[in-house]
């Protein structure tokens, strides 16, 4: 669907993207992660044809976006950063305004139009005026005008950003709702929304791709690892290094008697492995016992911040 | 062409949802009757003599300062909300873009031309007035303004700021307007300035004339400050 091939970007001495390849497959949802001034942005703008890239190719659906550039624009609804409208334009008006420059005229205008008023829920606010609304329904209304001629990509570029957590959770299940019938590429730079929202996620950072897959593979790819925190009541501290150092899959990381007398220990467990039955076995027959047991899987944040530090 | 239509529609409702259109249109007619009627050396109550040409004369100055308040907003306002960038990635070229909203100004300043229509009328039941004079004057005019407007678009597409797009146009209509004045004598350069300038091919049209070498030059400016406003669009791509 979307083939980006040895793409680079420059401006000035300035590479802003080197050397990027990926695929999109249809019906895919992907997300862009990556660090602000990474090149999410600028890789976006050369798929919508804004500009061309420097080097490399883009092809959508077979056409090149700088050769077959008013083609490629008719398959893709652009949400760029920040939600740029015209403040001064109804909102109804200026969904007319975009459905006009993208010929979807007569009886497809008035079903586009109602569909869409539905799908972002802006009934209420259709007879307003832009600089009126909020930010939510700013929002929408950017999903408004990227959809109106029903595309079959689209290309959001931090949806999220500036939203309220009510208003991200609407947005996130808007872009799951519509990457149901097309080709979604959005940009964020907060982990949980690349893990809620999509398919695949792709890493960027300093204008390359630092990992790709998603976002399960990502962290298995990486850490693979859980850690593990105890607290004990009764726990000797040489017995217990002695008992938990026979067991190959786990690792101590630290270990330390509390004011109480407890043992706290923290624990690294090997990717795989389910040792809660055995750790109790080993409590009772010591007679340990345990107060406290908390697993933390390795999140995609920690990925994250491993790629691009 | 629909798209130019879809561009023009929406410079229209935003010229008349604000109050600028009617602040640009009523501050030309006002000042301009003023000057042409009541001020001077020869206000035209005082001369009694059935000519408009003041209307035009005073016309050129006043429309230096309006027309580029007409276009500034154009591109640099497009620029400062980042519509911009929407705008360019619709399936629309950046001439479409240009052209549906120069249309736009046109008919603004076309709204204006039939505002000075009373002094003609309203001469015309009290002398004679030459027609074929006010008609080509009135041509004149027309391409003093689109050639004003268009000026005040290429300035307009160069900035994200208004003040400074109104400045600049204002500064490239009246480099042009005067060029005539900066070569004395009649050399080989004075002639050149003098046939580029504005003044000098707009005082034709007051003679009843209608020469095409005139026209053909407003056309000209017109072209070349609207190829000029549709590549600084295009600049991005080469950033």
């Amino acid at each position: 669907m979307i083939d980006v091939q040895n793409v680079t970007k420059s401006y000035g001495a300035f590479e802003a993207v080197k050397d990027v390849s990926f695929t999109v497959e249809q019906g895919e949802i992907l997300g862009f992660l990556g660090p602000n001034g990474a090149g999410k942005t600028t890789m976006m703008k050369m798929i919508t044809c804004y500009m061309p890239p420097t080097g490399g190719t883009i092809s959508v659906d077979g056409l090149d976006v700088v050769n077959e550039s008013m083609a490629v624009r008719k398959k893709i609804g652009y949400l760029p950063e920040s939600t740029p409208l015209y403040e001064e334009m109804g909102v109804r008006d200026y969904l007319n305004f975009v459905a006009d420059v993208r010929k979807v005229n007569g009886a497809d205008r008035t079903r586009a139009m109602d569909r869409v008023i539905s799908v972002t829920g802006l009934s209420k606010v259709i007879h307003k005026d832009i600089h009126e609304l909020s930010k939510g329904y700013r929002q929408r209304v950017g999903f408004a005008q990227a959809i109106i001629h029903d595309p079959e990509i689209l290309v959001l570029d931090e949806p999220t950003t500036g939203l309220d957590p009510n208003q991200i959770i609407e947005i996130r299940n808007l872009i799951r709702e519509l990457g149901a019938s097309k080709t979604v590429i959005f940009s964020t730079h907060i982990m949980q929304e690349v893990q809620a929202t999509s398919d695949r996620v792709l890493i960027i950072d300093q204008g390359k791709i630092a990992a790709q897959g998603t976002a399960e593979e990502l962290k298995a790819s990486i850490a693979g690892q859980m850690h593990l925190d105890m607290v004990l009541r009764g726990a000797d501290k040489s017995k217990f290094i002695e008992v938990i150092g026979g067991i190959e899959q786990i690792h101590l990381e630290d270990i330390k008697l509390q004011k109480s007398g407890d043992l706290e220990a923290a624990l690294k467990v090997d990717a795989g492995t389910d040792l809660r039955e055995q750790l109790f076995d080993l409590a009772v027959s010591n007679n340990w016992k345990i107060l406290e047991s908390s697993p933390s899987s390795f999140t995609l944040e920690d990925v994250f911040r491993k790629l691009t530090n | 062409m629909s798209e130019i239509l879809a561009i023009y529609r929406k410079e229209m409702k935003t010229y008349f949802n604000s109050p600028i259109a009617f602040i640009v249109i009523s501050s030309f007619l006002v000042i301009t009757n003023w000057l042409f009627f009541d001020y001077g050396d020869y206000p035209f109550f005082a001369i009694n003599i059935a000519d408009i040409r003041g209307i035009f004369d005073y016309g050129a100055i006043v429309l230096l300062f309006i027309a580029p308040a007409v276009s500034m907003r154009l591109i640099s306002e497009e620029k400062h909300q980042d519509t911009l960038e929407l705008l360019v990635t619709m399936p629309i070229t950046d001439m479409q873009i240009i052209i549906g909203k120069y249309l736009s100004t046109l008919v603004i300043f076309a709204i204006i031309l039939g505002g000075t229509l009373i002094a003609p009328i309203s001469i015309s039941f009290v002398g004679d007035l030459d027609s074929g004079i006010v008609i080509s004057s009135y041509i004149g005019f027309f391409f003093l303004g689109a050639t004003y407007l268009a000026m005040g678009l290429a300035a307009s597409s160069f900035t994200r700021n208004q003040i400074i797009a109104y400045i600049v146009g204002i500064v490239i209509i009246a480099v042009f307007f005067l060029m005539n004045g900066m070569a004395n004598g009649s050399g080989l350069l004075a002639t050149l300035f003098e046939n580029l300038s504005i003044r000098f091919h707009y005082q034709n049209f007051f003679r009843g004339v209608l020469d095409t070498r005139d026209i053909l030059y407003f056309i000209s400016l017109i072209s070349v400050s609207l190829l000029v406003s549709s590549t600084a669009l295009a600049s991005r791509k080469n950033k």
